[in-house]
């Protein structure tokens, strides 16, 4: 028998720490041949005995793999518990759950990708999504900002993406010390010096929710219109499916109506930001 | 729908039958109030107020459930899911629980199917009761659209002196009669009639009034959506989150894992939670989404009166006034809070 709660099985196939609080799994599926997913959806994930939490998929859709990669920062039982798993170890996972991003409505248009600290999660699925069809999207920028030096992710698939044609990559750190040759300061500071085609531009923000605000009212100066600004938001979850109530802002569930909300829609929800 | 007139024997007759085969569970007498538990005999039934304190929402949301189990096998877990249901005959539902039932019934059918919920909901019969004097003098039932409950039951009954005109909207009620009783006639109906039109008078005197218009109350909550009221009751809130257990429409859950001693099997419960309650849209982070007192209060009566009412067309509050008795600072009747706004509101 199978309900709404039941996790099937996965294994982990690789685990790279990739901060001293972040770590990249890849997760096998045994059950099903592929996740099926889109750029900003989630999983829950079930450690046995411990609970579930909801990460977000980072790797980009691939419709015939039953491996897809997460990547956890440990705050709490359930991401503490992850954390000290291995290659080999059993999980759960439900899902993909929420809306995700519409690919297509970003297809022919310059894409802003503007995420603060962990928000790189689930944006990276995106970003990997364009790279992989980089003949259906236009110009890129990708915004990232995090505290210090050391706590950025994917350090060597940044770069990799910075070096490529038509990919503008700016990174920022809050605090550094003297060997730290790039910017400094919140991630607002990168934004003057984009060249904006603004009717064109579809903004993404993912990041803590202090930094939207300002991110938005940054691109608003840029004249890029609500419309065209999207966002990924996180809530206390325990369920993904639109039932425990936990994830509810206003009449909306987060889990199921979102994560992803046009900034537009998201303007009439006073809980939202 | 069918109607019957069933002598009072009659009824006593088929609740002594199901007793021989299934669980009757039934509003008891408990110290000074009722509540809904597993009857031995007819004469444990009690009829009319006092009402129970708990709904009956717990026999399809336990208030702890075990969801899943797992076990260490192979270096991995194999899993098995658990959904607990059994049969059982639930008599004695006043209408306001009845249309709760309803709408917590919506919830979970909706998209994504709750099986906990649902298999638990089809193996019982709701065996409805008129209610023909208020339960207590905080309920607003009338007020609140519950107290017509109109198919959403198996059988309901009313008292129209010396028999029950009954109502069968199932086959599950049907077989609960068991053939007692004849087809209802004409003077059976005018009967009904009659005693339905002096229990809503009699209520009408009795019960709080409401307001506003009863469907202008998302309205009334979407422009009143900044206003004093909020915060000066929920000031004097304890986030003690009574409103929350009390309430037939509350559906909120929350889910943890036990690990047995053994460090080898374990289960996945859920467990009623609560959005008066501090912790409930608190993150990891440290962020809370509903920090203060007054949002989780305007919160839960925004759930009752406006964004569940938009979504299914009715008000998520049937006033049953339970939340009412609960809260020890008389802040939380949603009815009260919408009469203050409208007396008071700006525009
Ligand atoms: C849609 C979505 C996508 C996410 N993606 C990622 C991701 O890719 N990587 C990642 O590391 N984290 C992600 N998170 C956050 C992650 O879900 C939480 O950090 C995790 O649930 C905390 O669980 P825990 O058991 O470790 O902590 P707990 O021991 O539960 O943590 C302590 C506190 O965190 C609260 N909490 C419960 N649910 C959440 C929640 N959803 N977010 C934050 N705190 C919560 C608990 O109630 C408790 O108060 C995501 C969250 C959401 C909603
Ligand atoms: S909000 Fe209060 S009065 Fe209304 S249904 Fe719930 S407990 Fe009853
Ligand atoms: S409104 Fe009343 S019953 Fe509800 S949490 Fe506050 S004090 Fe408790
Ligand atoms: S996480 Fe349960 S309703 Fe959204």
């Amino acid at each position: 028998m199978k309900t709404l709660f039941t996790p099937e099985p996965a294994k982990i196939r690789k685990a790279v720490p990739q901060t001293e609080f972040e770590t990249l799994f890849e997760m096998e599926l045994s059950e099903r041949s592929t996740l099926g997913h889109k750029p900003g959806q989630f999983v829950e994930v079930s450690v046995f005995g411990v609970g579930e939490a909801p990460i977000s998929v980072s790797s980009a859709p691939a419709p015939s793999m039953p491996t897809f990669e997460l990547c956890v920062r440990k705050v709490g039982n359930v991401t503490n518990a992850l954390l000290s798993m291995k290659k080999g170890d059993h999980v759960g996972i439900r899902g993909p759950f929420g809306n995700g991003f519409d690919v297509n409505l970003f297809k022919g248009k310059d894409i802003i990708f503007v995420a603060g600290g962990i928000g790189l999660v689930p944006l990276r699925s995106f970003i990997r999504e364009v790279l992989n069809h980089r003949e259906d999207y236009n110009r890129v920028f990708i915004l990232y900002g995090c505290k210090r030096p050391k706590d950025i992710l994917f350090e060597d698939e940044l770069m990799s993406w910075g070096s490529l044609e038509g990919i503008d990559l700016q990174t920022t750190v809050d605090i550094a010390g003297d060997d730290w040759k790039g910017n400094v300061g919140v991630i607002t500071t990168l934004m003057p010096r984009l060249s904006l085609d603004p009717p064109k531009t579809e903004a993404v923000i993912v990041g803590p929710p202090v930094m939207y605000r300002f991110v938005i009212s940054e691109l608003k100066k840029r004249l890029v219109s609500e419309k065209n600004i999207w966002v990924s938001l996180e809530r206390k979850m325990k369920c993904g499916v639109g039932k425990c109530g936990h994830c509810q802002m206003n009449g909306v569930y987060v889990c199921s109506d979102g994560p992803v909300f046009n900034y537009a829609a998201l303007k009439e929800i006073p809980e939202a930001i | 729908m069918k109607q019957y007139v069933v002598e009072k024997p009659g009824i006593r007759k088929s609740v002594e039958e199901e007793l021989k085969r299934k669980k009757v569970c039934a509003p008891v007498k408990q110290e000074n109030s009722a509540n809904f538990s597993a009857i031995h005999s007819f004469e444990e039934i009690v009829w009319g107020p006092p009402q129970t304190v708990i709904p009956p929402k717990k026999y399809f949301l336990p208030t702890s459930e075990n969801i899943l189990s797992f076990r260490k096998r192979d270096g991995g877990f194999e899993v098995e899911a658990l959904n607990a249901a059994e049969e059982i005959v639930l008599f004695g539902v006043h209408p306001c629980d009845l249309n709760a039932i309803y709408l917590t019934d919506r919830i979970f059918a909706e998209k994504n199917q709750d099986e906990n919920y649902l298999a638990k909901r089809e193996k019982a019969v709701l065996i409805g009761v008129d209610c023909l004097t208020p339960c207590s003098p905080e309920a607003v039932c009338l007020r609140m659209d519950g107290l017509n409950p109109g198919d959403r039951f198996d059988l309901f009954l009313t008292d129209i002196g010396d028999v029950y005109f009954v109502e069968a909207a199932s086959r599950k009620g049907e077989e609960f009669l068991r053939g007692e009783g004849r087809p209802a006639s004409e003077i059976d109906h005018r009967k009904l009639s009659s005693v339905r039109k002096q229990r809503d008078e009699l209520f009408d005197q009795e019960e709080k009034k409401l307001l506003p218009d009863y469907n202008d109350l998302p309205g009334l909550m979407k422009r009143n959506y900044v206003h004093a009221v909020w915060e000066e009751h929920g000031e004097k809130c304890y986030g003690c989150g009574s409103c929350n257990m009390v309430c037939p429409t509350c559906y909120c859950f929350d889910v943890e894992d036990y690990m047995r001693v053994d460090l080898e099997n374990g289960f996945r419960k859920r467990f009623w939670d609560g959005c008066m309650l501090e912790d409930f849209a608190k993150v990891a982070s440290g962020e809370n989404f509903r920090e203060e007192r007054f949002d989780r209060l305007r919160h839960r009566t925004n759930r009752k009166l406006n964004y569940l009412f938009d979504k299914w067309g009715q008000s998520f509050c049937t006033g049953c006034g339970r939340c009412i008795k609960a809260c020890l600072t008389h802040i939380v009747s949603p009815l009260e809070i919408a009469n203050e706004i409208f007396q008071r509101q700006s525009v």
